[in-house]
């Protein structure tokens, strides 16, 4: 991938060229971190509650971030780490490679972070003789595969153990089979190397204390542990919008972010990092280096309806729930951050013209809504963005081909008669009875195979009254 | 303040249209913190061990009396050779070193440089605090207390006192944060990066065990 932002994301160019295997395997993961999630939501008597103290949090923080951005680099200078600002991904890129060069780094390992990610960090090293290693196992896969990640938590869910296997045959050398724990023990041996011979260690951060000046990294894997202990030389990149005003806000914070994740109730590991070692015995770097990005943040704060997008904590909730995503996959919304979150935050970031496609990337069911812990109403932002998307740029209007407008008329025609629809209900079942299997549909004929090429479609149930009357069979209807 | 700061600062500034030095509100509340089972601390203990073994530990209760024949156990158990351990006056007076000597486990002293760390098999520390809700040890960090030890070895053992407890994540951070470094660690190090099979010891140690020592006679 190449280190620049796109000029122009063509994302239903890229959404109709998905490929069938993209969405059956986001939907298992999908489907497994909404599962524990539940379970983790369910377990908590306060959570909606946790949610609103999180978004009034989060906006009190975004309102006076001029304040909080003074203490934070007060903190952190004070606790001897070094504050570099930069206006833009070049500075940040610059800033960067100045520390890398100052320390003599030929190889740096690198904790999966969406700041670096969207700076182009990666591409600038490699351009400046410096070998950037990810170390999160999914990102040192597709780092290996040279593709971009597909799901914000599991970057290579796209791919078989077989082909990672294959992978780790021809690029590592070494003889891989296809077993999850054999390629992880793999990929532990040969990153420990790197780990072990790094000179700096670049990591993001989930959050930065204005209070203290300390750095939160958040890990299951013990990469960003690694990253920002083992190398002499730390460096964080990190936005602007990462700021908490002090260790309480935390409280709140931590509790909903891994939950909303992964389902876990903490990650394994946090990190809380206030400057760099003290005293050579305890271990860690001996320098500390944070770069602050704005790159377009701050001019998203202007804008008081779009400014509750910089509250998001990076959870990734939404894009397991989201509908659209969940058909194409992360690679479609063409920058580093995709999904619900990623239509609304991608075009204030590029500008509405080179992310005009992105606001439409939506059904608008409000599902992300629903469970997003920082309450982002990203449905009204995705409106707000369209309408201002239509005041200024030309819009690429959203066009569905031949045969979903068609079936979709039909649809609207049978819905909207009733004898049509009884009719159906009657010779739905009939018709598809040879397809039919456990209550699924695996094969379709063309057209419809568009379908089942990418997931099972469920077979019809019965009429909803004939259900309902089965239903409350023998309750008493208030 | 460097000059770019205070673009960045201004910039921010004149979005959100505020004065320089313009007074900030006190921030929203935040929720009260959980409360422990104050009545009954074996509670709190259950709690701890039923998350840690959740999380795929190795979570149980050891008497100081049984601490050498555990740890005889544990030596035969995950197959260590080599070992380090952190120099606080509790693991000293529970002879950890001494006792793993007397297995047969060689000793690295726990401010070795980061390659003879790696070379361990196990780590052994004491924790800072423990949070039973999440299964959850906090370990801070010291000349004593090198951070590496608890990270490089291919098992890591924690030793819990139940002085160590707190119901909460707001007494820990309340605790904790004057100090540079802090380190929440729930579980053994996992991944499910490969289709989604979780797996154990990625990065970090492959296998966790806690001990809550039991101080009662």
């Amino acid at each position: 991938m190449s280190g620049e932002a796109p000029k122009y994301i063509e994302f239903g160019a890229y959404s109709r060229h998905v490929p069938p295997t993209i969405p059956v395997a986001v939907q298992q993961a999908t489907g497994r971190f909404l599962g524990t999630r539940a379970a983790r939501v369910a377990e908590m008597e306060n959570w909606e509650a946790l949610r609103q103290a999180a978004s009034d949090l989060r906006l009190h923080t975004l309102a006076h971030l001029d304040v909080y951005l003074e203490r934070l680099e007060q903190q952190v200078t004070a606790a001897g780490g070094r504050v570099y600002w930069a206006r833009d991904a070049a500075e940040a890129r610059a800033h960067v490679l100045g520390i890398a060069r100052g320390c003599g780094a030929r190889t740096v390992v690198k904790v999966k972070s969406m700041a670096t990610e969207e700076i182009g960090l990666n591409h600038a090293f490699e351009q400046a003789g410096i070998q950037p290693f990810e170390t999160d196992l999914g990102e040192y896969i597709i780092q290996l595969a040279g593709t971009g990640p597909s799901h914000i938590i599991v970057p290579a869910v796209h791919l078989k153990k077989e082909e990672i296997a294959a992978l780790f045959r021809e690029k590592l050398g070494v003889d891989a089979p296809a077993d999850p724990v054999a390629l992880t023990a793999i990929a532990r041996a040969a990153l420990r190397e790197r780990f072990l011979a790094a000179k700096m260690g670049v990591s993001g951060a989930n959050f930065l204390v204005a209070e203290t000046g300390t750095l939160v990294v958040v890990t299951n894997e013990g990469n960003g542990r690694m990253c920002t202990t083992v190398p002499e030389v730390h460096v964080a990149v990190v936005g602007i919008d990462k700021v908490v005003p002090d260790w309480e806000s935390l409280t709140v914070l931590l509790k909903l972010l891994a939950r909303s994740a992964t389902g876990q109730k903490l990650s394994t590991y946090t990190s809380f990092i206030t400057g760099p070692r003290r005293s050579d015995g305890e271990g860690g770097p001996k320098e500390l280096h944070l770069v602050l990005l704005d790159n377009g943040r701050s001019r998203i704060l202007a804008d008081e309806v779009a400014r509750e997008t910089l509250k998001c904590i990076r959870c990734g909730c939404c894009l397991n729930v989201c509908p659209v995503y969940k058909n194409v996959g992360g690679f479609a919304y063409g920058w580093f951050i995709s999904g619900p979150i990623g239509a609304i935050f991608t075009p204030q970031m590029l500008g509405t013209r080179a992310g005009r496609e992105l606001p439409y990337a939506s059904t608008l069911c409000g599902a992300c809504v629903d469970v997003c812990p920082v309450k982002i109403p990203i449905t009204k932002i995705l409106l707000h963005l369209r309408r201002r998307i239509a005041q200024g740029d030309r819009v690429a209007p959203p066009s569905a081909p031949l045969a979903t407008r068609v079936a979709a008329r039909l649809a609207r025609w049978s819905l909207a008669t009733g004898w049509l629809y009884r009719l159906g209900a009657r010779v739905t079942p009939i018709l598809e009875a040879p397809l039919a299997r456990d209550g699924w549909i695996r094969w379709l004929p063309a057209p419809l195979n568009r379908w089942t090429q990418v997931r099972p479609m469920p077979a019809f149930r019965g009429g909803f009254r004939a259900w309902w009357a089965a239903h409350t069979k023998g309750r008493s209807t208030p | 303040m460097s000059a770019k700061g205070g673009a960045v600062i201004d910039s921010v500034r004149r979005a959100l249209r505020r004065e320089a030095g313009a007074p900030v509100p006190a921030r929203p509340e935040i929720l009260p913190a959980r409360a422990a089972a104050e009545a009954e601390a074996e509670v709190e203990v259950d709690l701890l061990l039923k998350e840690v073994t959740a999380l795929a530990g190795v979570a149980q209760r050891v008497s100081q009396a049984e601490v050498g024949a555990s740890l005889r156990r544990l030596v035969e158990q995950e197959d260590v050779r080599r070992a380090t351990c952190w120099n606080t006056p509790r693991l000293r007076a529970l002879d950890i070193e001494g006792q793993l000597r007397a297995c047969g486990v060689e000793m690295v002293p726990p401010r070795a440089d980061k390659h003879a760390l790696a070379q361990c098999d196990l780590g052994v520390t004491e924790a800072d605090f423990a949070l039973p809700e999440t299964g959850t040890l906090g370990l801070l960090s010291s000349p004593e207390k090198p951070r590496g030890v608890s990270l490089l070895p291919r098992v890591h053992l924690a030793l819990v006192s139940r002085s160590a407890l707190r119901a909460d994540l707001h007494q820990v951070f309340t605790e904790a944060k004057a100090h540079p470094y802090l380190i929440l660690i729930s579980g053994p190090s996992r991944t499910s990066d490969i289709e989604l099979t979780v797996t154990l010891g990625v990065h970090g140690p492959r296998a966790l065990h806690l001990w809550v020592l039991d101080d009662r006679r």
